[in-house]
């Protein structure tokens, strides 16, 4: 089964006082640039930074990122 | 674009201002003498000194223009780009140590060998460093 793990990290900054990309980098130990690769969906975070990038907006893991599930074939 | 990637960049462009130079004019040359042939060692070590003062003064460059990216430590995605940088290149160094340690020492000799082995290694650098802008293209 393929899939693809889409985050609503950029939302997520927004209703927190319009938090930068480099504020939460900061806060959970990435660069920025990561932060902006996670968001876009072409960096898949492990689950540590996950798991911190969940904690920072006191959230559950699952709505933070979520696993987008598709059939392979 | 992030400090490491711009480092990638110095190295290739270094690499390519150098050795370019220096393997166009061996292939261009008639067969080198034989060892130790200072001429040939003297081209060689204008082109390693030459890479060499240009890292140093593009890092320093660099490094005055991003010093807090410059110290900040790796994160897991600059580790992950290095991990898959270093193990492409090494594919590509074993197997050129293969055919220059293995196969060329029964066809070739002196300088032949040992600028094959000189292509091998900056073919493999140029491969790590490549990964490491592309990888950063990508995920950019």
């Amino acid at each position: 089964m393929e899939g693809s793990i889409s985050n609503r990290i950029r939302t997520l900054r927004f209703h927190n006082a319009e938090m930068s990309q480099a504020e939460l980098g900061q806060r959970i130990g990435v660069t920025r640039q990561t932060i902006a690769a996670i968001e876009a969906g072409k960096y898949s975070p492990s689950l540590d930074a996950a798991f911190r990038i969940a904690q920072v907006f006191n959230l559950p893991l699952e709505e933070v990122f979520q696993w987008d599930a598709k059939a392979a074939g | 674009m992030p400090y490491r990637e711009k480092t990638a960049w110095l190295s290739l462009i270094a690499m390519t201002v150098t050795f370019g130079p220096y393997f166009t004019f061996v292939a261009l040359r008639s067969m080198p003498g034989a060892l130790p042939d200072l001429r040939q060692l003297g081209l060689l070590a204008v082109a390693a000194i030459a890479q060499a003062v240009i890292l140093g003064a593009g890092h320093m460059y660099l490094r005055r223009g991003s010093a807090q990216d410059a110290r900040t430590p790796p994160d897991e995605r600059d580790r992950a780009i290095m991990g898959r940088s270093i193990s492409s290149a090494y594919y590509v160094l074993i197997g050129g140590m293969i055919v220059v340690g293995c196969v060329m020492p029964f066809s070739s000799n002196g300088w032949s060998i040992i600028n094959a082995a000189l292509v091998m290694i900056v073919a493999a650098e140029v491969v790590h460093y490549g990964v490491v802008v592309l990888s950063y293209r990508r995920q950019a």
